[in-house]
């Protein structure tokens, strides 16, 4: 079944059909060329989906398409604007948060959401938030301390 | 992936037909959590979905005037029970169990009415609710009711609906003040992980000493009370009375070995984190409470 | 100039491929648009461990709107194999593992392929499986191989035809069996461990397209571009000039993404719909098992030293379950052999190293290449033979680790390496010797330590090539065949090509993205953690040879001798005469004669390569050879670890790891390597993939497969760089990227034992594991357990 739906990314207003049970990360990756949330598990588990839905940071893969009807959502592509990097974009490439990238975009938006939610947040907090994102090649030493160092700077998402 | 149609009814009889299509397989949709999972995996194939999101009272999180009972929509989402200082307030057992579950983008979505619908038996709202002594208000084309949360869980991924029927939300009673609680999770990792066993439990002041109730859940086919080990501790909370209550608690219970864990294993930790519920609970009673 | 670094080597300048990454315009094969005519592929998989095909129907999936074409092993019978042929790219007989692949369906979506490959029907006849590699090695196991004796094998391995044995290295030093009375003491002891997975978090991808002029394009996420090519060009018997490998960035490989998996199928699959791009991801359910793993291991460890310490004697014997292939696992075992001593001067060893077939999944390269997998017993039985004989493991650490100019198990000088500046940082930085307070009563706090050793594991002539050219504006474009898969390759690349040039490290452009077989110079494959030493060579010879060119022609425009010239932050000077020419423009358009009569130079082109030639041959009896490998990298890690005794929960509080880096081209990439091998060896220590009875897996998903999380990784990681020079590096640099994750999980075995006096021989370890060895008659309690009812009730 094909729905109407229509959606803001990244401030661009979108009117689009999409299948009832295509994802929200189907529809950004296939339909609107957006393929910064990656197909990492698609079920829930790895977070390299990740994109604000609304302002929260939600699994893309675990969101039907239909769902994502008046939603608003940020993705990586639009951390810059105005071409100036995040702050969090700049702290994770001052800090070497970055390895193979492949978890970076989903990292990046739930440190958004993070520090929007909680602009000091605990190690433990900082942790506790980036539980649904894996990582295998950094430890998350670097990306733990990129936001703390955003964090620090009191610059917020 | 098995292509499948989507409705979002505004009403709740809107919401009935579709649920009562004949020959077609209809499920709810809330959090989409467990649902698209389990059509992955291939175990489910629906042939059209229902989203509730957009039905009236699911996404009610309010105190209901003169029993001062909380009422949680069957929509709300985890985060927002686990971040709620209303929750908090009086039924901080359920926000701690909420907070457990899985991880910060599964809990943005995860809701309470599919936790207890999806009836796992390591639902990890599922303990704090036998404790609050939840109501499960049910809605469908007969009529509403409410039943007992655990009248609601009728066994594993089995609940007592009826076809048609969809859980408005829950009725949480109030507790009297100076209820103290405490839930305990335990799985393989720190966290985003099932659970291997949790408990959770609530101390009640009385006119002469607390009384208890406490759930274990992930150690038997649905969630359960221990209603043994409850009556123990009403009496005695010296260490070795505690003993006795985490003895009944492994008695009552039916753990068994799976992917997560073993038997002995879980056995073991029935044991201990009853223990370190009711000593958690202990520590933060006030400071007089009649406790030998 | 500001905001321009020279000399960059030995600095921590920022990556280079970090803004794309952290924008989202860094491009990943899911990430490739092949526009509207791209056709989706899905796998068959065998659904047994072991057994003959009888047929295969793929009526009904053909008949399937939207199918385009079902692929099998009938559609290639041609072996494949990158040490040893014993692969197809389908099934073509038999199956030998659950998982492996038997069709291939092409169609116009994935989810009309993924229904069509459900109907793919095909009918088995199933035989018996073996799944333990030890039995499998014993005569009488169900032959998993029965052709073995009939396959392509390069000349350094050696397999047993008739048994399941498909690569065993001997190694015979001095005479264990004089040793055995000399010593004071000895310890005999089976370690084992179960097949793991890398979980990249991009699973493997591939991209094909069969032009109807046959010629091959793929696409893929691959650590091995040129390898592929060439077990492309093999078992499809096309030549390797009609085959082009492409690899943009690859999301995480840890020797996943290196030789061969899904590839050929894509290629195969490709060439039923000649013209059309066929694209074919594997789930995440399907990269657990039906992709690469780590090989199990049965170890057998028999050690003895004498009354001071000093080892004596080790005989062992390492049964590798290499799963249903080892066309890769054969050269872990072969490495594990000439190494199986671990880091240590032992003087008389006897080593048997086995690869052995199971009906398990694909046993191949992964990040340590059979150094985690032995050092998980060797690190273990030091341990305790330093308990035996009532010395601290740090001193009996110190005392038997391998030296510079030591003869080692194989007879080959060790090159100079400092283990034991290793093992002093890690225990300084650990507080080796203080007991702190474990933080709770219900908690016990121990340390452990461990090291480790490790060679590029290689055939003897593995080659790196590279190109510089430079634009007009003189930024230079390096060109190699390796690739990033996020060790920071491209940079260090980069890094050296500025600095042997005499250019500021922000003028270069690493043109690598994607490697690409049809431009890129060649590479042999990126593992064995060697493009900083090979590749690296390979670009300084070619920034050189640039240099040496662009000095040849100034000094002839300025009638100098080249010896009197240098190029510093871009521009060409004269010690002699003080004269400078700045290399922009002239690197592309060559300097004027005066009066512009005639011109002199035009475009800088350099080019270079490296390639050992000292490696040698190994006896196949002995072990014995003057140079088995290249060179070694060392470390240690130390671990400091609380248990909880109520649940046997582990918590690592700190791990402090060095390496003999020989010389860190950017240091604080050698300490995010620390870093993430650190978590990725802890993790490792937690993780075991798991099969029933019939071989089935039963946590191949993240659901029940899980890796450490922020919150699973240790608060504290402390990463200290040891720099002995290596003869050969380019400026003296070794790899690291596999070494920083080889001894975690015994480091943490040793700590438990410090914290619970239990030893735990068989991974994975867990909260379970851990509280039942602690507590075996279970919980204490003041009073008795109530009956009851028997299981299951």
């Amino acid at each position: 079944m094909l729905h109407e739906i229509s959606l803001t990314v990244n401030g661009d207003h979108h009117a689009i059909v999409v299948r009832s049970h295509h994802t929200l990360l189907q529809v950004l990756r296939e339909q609107l060329g957006i393929t910064s949330p990656k197909r990492g598990c698609e079920n829930g588990e790895c977070g390299a989906c990740t994109v604000l839905l609304d302002g929260l940071p939600v699994n893309s893969c675990l969101v039907l398409a239909p769902e994502a009807d008046g939603a608003i959502i940020e993705t990586t592509e639009g951390l810059s604007a105005g071409g100036e990097l995040h702050p969090l974009q700049e702290a994770f490439i001052q800090h070497n948060a970055v390895q193979c990238g492949f978890c970076t975009p989903g990292m990046l938006m739930s440190s958004k959401a993070l520090l929007d939610r909680n602009p000091h947040p605990t190690e433990d907090e900082i942790r506790e938030a980036l539980v649904g994102n894996l990582c295998r090649c950094t430890g998350y030493v670097r990306i733990i301390e990129a936001i703390q160092d955003v964090a620090g700077r009191g610059e917020e998402g | 992936m098995h292509p499948y149609d989507y409705c979002k009814p505004t009403s709740l009889g809107e919401a009935f037909q579709h649920l009562t299509s004949p020959g077609k397989v209809v499920a709810v949709v809330a959090g989409a959590t467990d649902l698209i999972p389990r059509v992955r995996d291939g175990v489910f194939h629906p042939d059209l979905v229902v989203d509730v999101k957009g039905l009236p009272r699911l996404r009610d999180l309010t105190v209901q005037a003169g029993t001062g009972s909380l009422f949680v929509g069957a929509a709300i989402r985890m985060n927002e029970l686990a971040r709620s200082e209303l929750v908090r307030s009086h039924w901080s057992v359920l926000a701690d169990a909420a907070a457990s579950m899985g991880n910060e983008q599964v809990r943005n979505r995860a809701t309470i009415g599919g936790n207890i619908c999806t009836a796992s038996p390591a639902a990890d709202t599922a303990p704090a609710l036998y404790v609050l002594e939840g109501l499960v208000q049910i809605a469908g084309p007969g009529g509403e009711r409410q039943l007992p949360v655990a009248d609601f869980i009728t066994g594993p991924r089995k609940t007592a609906l009826r076809l048609g029927e969809i859980v408005i939300g829950l009725v949480l009673p109030r507790p009297p003040d100076g209820t103290v609680g405490a839930f305990e999770k335990l799985s393989r990792r720190q966290a985003g992980d099932l659970s291997i066993v949790s408990v959770a439990a609530l101390a009640i002041p009385e006119a002469a000493r607390p009384s208890w109730r406490l759930a274990l859940g992930a150690v038997s086919p649905t969630p359960l009370r221990a209603a043994e080990s409850e009556a123990i501790l009403a009496g005695d909370l010296s260490d070795e009375a505690i003993d006795r209550a985490a003895a009944a608690a492994y008695g009552c219970c039916c753990p068994i070995s799976d992917i997560r864990a073993g038997q002995e294993y879980r056995q073991a930790m029935v044991i201990n984190l009853t223990r370190r519920v009711v000593r958690a609970i202990i520590s933060r009673m006030p400071a007089d409470p009649p406790c030998c | 100039m500001a905001g321009e670094t020279n000399h960059p080597v030995g600095k921590s300048v920022p990556r280079v491929d970090a803004l794309e990454k952290v924008t989202g315009a860094a491009q990943y094969v899911d990430d490739m648009a092949f526009g509207p005519g791209l056709l989706y592929g899905k796998l068959v998989h065998s659904p047994i461990a072991h057994g003959l095909i009888r047929a295969i129907d793929m009526s009904a999936a053909l008949a399937l709107p939207g199918v385009k074409a079902v692929v099998t092993g009938q559609d290639a019978p041609r072996r494949l194999g990158l040490y040893l042929k014993d692969r197809f790219i389908f099934a073509h007989d038999r199956v030998r593992y659950v998982g492996e692949s038997v069709a291939g369906v092409v169609a116009t979506s994935e989810e009309i392929a993924e229904r069509a490959a459900a109907l793919v029907h095909v009918e088995y006849e199933p035989l018996e499986p073996v799944f333990d590699p030890y039995l499998a090695a014993q005569s009488g196991a169900p032959l998993v191989h029965p052709d073995l004796g009939s396959y392509e094998v390069v000349n350094f391995i050696f397999p047993e035809p008739g048994t399941n044995i498909s690569e065993h290295f001997r190694l015979r030093k001095g005479d264990t069996e004089a040793a055995w009375p000399r010593c004071a003491t000895v310890v005999e002891s089976t370690y084992t461990l179960p097949q793991i997975q890398h979980a990249p978090i991009e699973t493997h991808i591939a991209v094909a397209r069969w032009d109807p002029s046959d010629e091959i394009t793929l696409w893929a996420a691959s650590q091995s571009p040129f390898a592929q090519r060439d077990l492309l060009a093999q078992s499809l018997g096309v030549p390797h000039g009609k085959i082009r490998v492409i690899s943009p960035y690859v999301g995480g490989g840890f020797g996943g993404k290196a030789g061969i998996s899904i590839e050929a199928n894509v290629a195969l699959m490709a060439g039923a719909v000649k013209g059309r791009p066929v694209k074919v991801r594997m789930t995440r359910e399907e990269e657990f098992i039906a992709t690469n793993v780590r090989q199990s291991l049965v170890a057998k460890i028999k050690i003895g030293c004498d009354a001071d310490g000093q080892l004596l004697a080790m005989e062992v014997t390492y049964y590798f379950g290499g799963g249903a292939y080892n066309d890769y696992g054969v050269n872990i075992a072969r490495a594990a052999g000439y190494s199986c001593t671990g880091p240590y001067d032992v003087p008389n060893v006897k080593g048997d190293s086995l690869c052995v077939y199971t009906n398990h999944p694909i046993g191949s390269a992964m990040r340590g290449f059979g150094m985690p997998e032995i050092h998980w017993g060797i690190e273990q039985v030091m341990d305790l033979l330093a308990e035996r004989i009532g010395m601290d493991p740090a001193e009996f650490r110190r005392r038997n680790c391998v030296r510079t100019d030591d003869t080692i198990l194989t007879g080959m000088t060790m090159p100079r390496i400092d283990l034991v500046a290793c093992i002093d940082k890690v225990t300084r930085a650990i507080g080796w010797g203080s007991q702190p307070a474990p933080s709770a009563p219900n908690k016990r706090r121990g340390k452990g330590i461990a090291i480790m050793w490790k060679a590029p594991a290689m055939p003897p002539n593995p080659g790196s090539s590279a190109i510089v050219r430079f634009n007009e504006d003189a930024t230079l474009n390096v060109y190699v065949g390796g690739q990033e898969i996020g060790q920071g390759a491209f940079t260090v690349v980069a890094q050296m090509a500025a600095e042997a040039l005499g250019i500021p490290y922000e003028w270069v452009r690493v043109s690598a993205n994607p490697v690409d077989t049809k431009y890129s110079p060649y590479e042999w494959q990126t593992v064995a953690s060697r493009l900083t030493w090979s590749m690296g060579n390979a670009v300084k010879a070619a920034a050189e040879d640039a240099r040496a060119k662009i000095l040849d022609i100034v000094a002839r425009y300025w009638d100098e001798d080249p010896t009197d010239l240098d190029i510093k932050e871009g521009v060409v000077v004269s010690y002699r005469s003080e004269r400078e020419q700045p290399l922009q423009k002239m690197v592309v358009y060559g300097l004027p004669n005066e009066n512009f009569e005639g011109w002199q130079g035009g475009p800088i082109v350099g080019s270079g390569k490296f390639m050992p030639t000292y490696v040698t041959g190994l006896d196949p009896d002995t072990g014995q050879g003057t140079r088995a490998v290249v060179h070694y990298t060392v470390g240690a890690q130390a671990v400091d670890l609380e248990v909880d005794t109520e649940t046997g929960a582990i918590e690592i509080l700190t791990i402090a790891s060095a390496y003999d880096v020989g010389k860190a081209i950017n240091p604080d990439l050698v300490m995010t390597q620390i870093e993430g091998g650190a978590v990725h060896g802890m993790s490792s220590a937690f993780e075991g993939l798991r099969f029933d009875q019939s071989g089935r897996p039963i946590n191949g998903s993240f659901v029940d497969y899980k890796i450490a999380t922020a919150k699973d990784a240790p608060r504290a990681i402390h990463g200290d760089i040891v720099e002995t020079p290596l003869e050969d590096g380019p400026w003296g640099a070794r790899g690291v990227g596999e070494h920083v994750m080889v001894q975690t999980a015994p480091a943490i075995a040793n700590a438990l034992y410090a914290a619970t006096g239990r030893r735990f021989t068989d991974l994975p370890l867990s909260s379970e594991k851990v509280y039942l060895a602690m507590h075996p008659e279970g919980p204490e309690l003041s009073c008795e357990l109530p009956d009851k009812d028997p299981p299951g009730a």
